[in-house]
Formats: structure tokens, sequence, C-alpha cells
């Protein structure tokens, strides 16, 4: 019942965060600017009707293939905020923001187009810059995700607090 | 609730979103459609510990979680005038735990025409039960002009 089930190329998704925990960067090793790893994944209707499941999402352009077919965008389409299950679909286990702890503190996303159900979709992604503030340490994440006829999807930038 | 009309809508114009009922089972669900699986929104062992200065006693909910709700929200509203989701921003000023209802808003902030195309900034916020504001932030959305 995972989000990824149907990504058979993939390995099974490690739902133990703690599992890789040693193999993650700290605040200290983390590269501002550096590129982080990412993975190719490819978005189901599976994984779409799940993530609409958890957020109460009833609109047939997720959902309903005949509706969405007669509607503006000529077939199914994800919720704009499908980003939420990527940043983890794309990322692999020892990306740092799977890092037990890690405290999501905002985030801010500009949509593109929308993402469609078969789509295979990348990632660039990097941490931006981080800093102290009120003995926390933080770090600013960015990143563009793109299907495969490489046009970009949506683009974002967020601030966690990374655990000490 | 205001219509998504661009001609008549007007700053303080409101939105509103459905009630949210979070649970244990809406958290574990949002770690499967998310494939975020930190043990804050899972292990109530590791919670009873400290973050910093903060305890938060127990799982909270994942704060993309109130973003997924606006984002439901707004498209809601704008899709069928033909609106575009175009932008949200939100930053987490409390936690959400099992037993909260949480519900999302919007108020119209501004309208933009720009060289090809016409715009609405929205506030928007998340409150609970008791009426405070969990999340808050700012969207755009795009009215097209064809």
């Amino acid at each position: 019942m995972m989000a990824q089930a149907e990504n058979s190329a993939a390995a099974p998704f490690e739902t133990d965060f703690w599992k890789d925990a040693k193999l993650r960067k700290v605040w200290d090793e983390i590269i501002p600017g550096e590129p982080r790893k990412t993975l190719p994944y490819k978005l189901t209707q599976e994984a779409i009707t799940l993530y609409c499941r958890a957020v109460g999402e009833t609109n047939p352009l997720y959902l309903d293939e005949a509706a969405a077919k007669a509607g503006p965008y000529g077939g199914l389409i994800a919720p704009p905020a499908i980003h939420i299950l990527l940043m983890f679909a794309c990322t692999p286990a020892d990306d740092w923001m799977r890092s037990p702890g890690t405290v999501n503190a905002g985030q801010s996303w500009s949509y593109n187009i929308p993402a469609r159900p078969g789509d295979t979709i990348t990632l660039q992604a990097r941490a931006l810059d981080k800093f102290i503030k009120r003995e926390r340490l933080f770090v600013v994440h960015d990143n563009v995700f793109f299907n495969q006829h490489g046009d970009v999807i949506c683009s974002g930038r967020g601030q966690t607090i990374r655990p000490m | 609730m205001t219509s998504a009309n661009f001609e008549s809508l007007k700053a303080g114009d409101t939105i509103e979103g459905p009630a949210f009922a979070v649970s244990r089972e809406s958290i574990r669900l949002f770690c499967d459609a998310s494939l975020d699986y930190n043990p804050l929104h899972l292990d109530d062992d590791y919670m009873k510990g400290d973050f910093g200065k903060t305890n938060f006693g127990g799982i909270i909910m994942h704060g993309m979680n109130n973003f997924g709700l606006i984002t439901r929200m707004l498209t809601d509203w704008a899709a069928p005038a033909g609106a575009i989701h175009r932008r949200l921003e939100t930053r987490w000023l409390k936690p959400v735990k099992p037993g909260d209802t949480i519900r999302p808003a919007g108020t119209i902030k501004a309208k933009q025409v720009t060289a090809k195309s016409r715009w609405v900034v929205v506030d928007v916020a998340v409150q609970n039960q008791r009426g405070e504001t969990v999340a808050a932030g700012e969207a755009m959305l795009e009215f097209p002009t064809s």
C-alpha cells in the first residue's frame, strides 16, 4: 500500500528511516550548492489515488479517467502538491531529508504543468544555503521536478531544521 | 465563500475548505502516501524526547499535510472557473496532533493584471479546533485571459 509499490525497477522503499541514518550527511557535511543524488520515479495512478485519499482529494481530474479526458488537460493529472511524494520518491535512502528528527520549517512551490500518471519524474535538487538561528541548525533546499519530456512540472524551496 | 470570478473578486473575500480530522490513522496514511516515514510521525517513544527547547509529547502530523489541504481548497475553488493554482508558500506555526480537527481558509489579498495574464494573491491559513493558526502563508492563482 505504499506509493512506490509499482515501481518494480526500484528497490523496495525503506520505511525505517533509522536504518541508513549513519549514511546521511549531518548539517556540518551538507555543502550548499552541491547537487543531491536523485532517482527517476515512475508516477503511477495508484500512488496518485493513495495521495488523494490521504488529503481527501475528490477532484475527478485526479481520479476519474472519463471525466478527466473530457476536462482541460485531456486526461488524468496529479494534484499540484504531489511533489510531497515526489521529494521522497526521487531521492535515495541516504538522502539527508530522511534523517530522523528533520523538522520542516516551511516551503514555497511554483507550479508549471501538472504531473500525469505514467510520467517518469526526475528531480534536480541541492542544498542552497545553511545557517544557525536561535541555536538551531537550518538548511535551505531547492528542487525542480521535470517530466520525461524535460518540461518543468514544479519548482520549490524549503527550510528544514536539522537534527542535532 | 466567494466565487472564483476575476472581475468580481475583491480584497477581503474569503475561501473556505472542509474540516479535516487528524488521527493516528490519517497520519499513518500520509506516511504511506508521501513516503515520509520520519519518526516524528510514527514513534511515540522517540517523540518523548526533546528537540532543542521543544518537546512535542507525542507524534505530530506532517507539516506538508497542511500544505496538501490548502492546495485541495485552492484547486477545488479555482478549477471550475478555469483558474490555475500557481504558487503556495507556507510556514508551520504550531504542531498538529492526533485528535485535532483542522480547517484551511483563504482571504483574497490582491489582484494583478500582467502583460499576458491575470493573477490573484490569497492569504491562506489553517486553524485547529481551538481557533489557533497552525499554518499560514500565501498563494497565487492565475486567471488566464483566454
